[in-house]
């Protein structure tokens, strides 16, 4: 199943709620389908900001697939990884959003990948497992 | 998608009872608010996010941010949280030490651990 959100903040809460939707659906109890909301609606986040910061107005396009032990949702947007992007904490010693963001995706999904896509930006993979 | 916020003041502390659910497109609502409350001269803040469904990494920036400017200012900003999904964001995040967490907001308002 394929979704493609105008990239502004007002569309990641409906996301989420196909998201829950699609993962409640599936099988994943109701503790994992909160978990599964806040992974994806992190990824859109990264993907609708970044977009911004590139000056992009392309859509931002998500994939939900199902397999048989695991479900692999993809973001796909113009920007810079996360990866790439500045992680240093302030003076004070706090971390930016995005640190935070990713640091909340790397404990909630199984596998996580950041890779450049053809004609530019970054496809964020997330992967859950259905038995975890 | 609404965000509500109610100010009120219990003893010395600005109290906002947050409901709804704070991400990247409610986020600014809140740092807006909490910004008035500092620029009024509210330093002791007390975020409840007791009616708060959802929260997010732009969430915690907001909250950072007042944090930052009433410790500019020698305040504090507690918040109230009982919710193990919405403890959770605070726990992987590392942001458990750096706010005090408490259970209710007159646990939160008198300053009690």
């Amino acid at each position: 199943m394929e979704i493609a959100i105008p990239p502004g903040s007002a569309y990641v809460g409906i996301v989420r709620l196909a998201v829950g939707s699609l993962a409640r659906s599936a099988g994943f109890d109701e503790e994992r389908v909160d978990e599964i909301r806040i992974a994806v609606s992190e990824a859109c986040t990264n993907a609708v900001l970044t977009n911004d910061e590139a000056g992009s107005a392309e859509a931002i396009a998500i994939s939900w697939r199902e397999e048989s032990d695991h479900i692999v949702v993809e973001v796909g947007d113009r920007g810079a990884s996360p990866e790439q992007q500045p992680s240093a904490a302030d003076s004070q010693g706090f971390a930016p959003r995005l640190v935070m963001s990713v640091a909340l995706l790397r404990e909630l999904v199984d596998d996580l990948s950041f890779d450049p896509r053809p004609g530019g930006g970054t496809l964020t993979r997330l992967t859950f497992s259905r038995a975890g | 998608m609404e965000l509500g916020l109610d100010v009120r003041k219990v003893d010395s502390h600005s109290v906002v009872d947050v409901k709804g659910e704070i991400d990247v497109y409610t986020a600014p609502k809140l740092r807006e608010k909490l910004i008035e409350l500092v620029s009024e001269g509210s330093y002791n803040v007390v975020v409840n996010l007791e009616g708060v469904d959802f929260l997010d990494s732009t969430g915690l920036g907001v909250l950072v941010g007042a944090l930052k400017r009433v410790k500019a200012h020698d305040g504090s900003l507690s918040l109230v949280c009982t919710q193990d999904k919405i403890l959770k964001i605070f726990k992987i995040t590392g942001l458990t030490k750096v706010f005090p967490i408490h259970s209710s907001v007159n646990e939160a308002a008198g300053g009690a651990a």
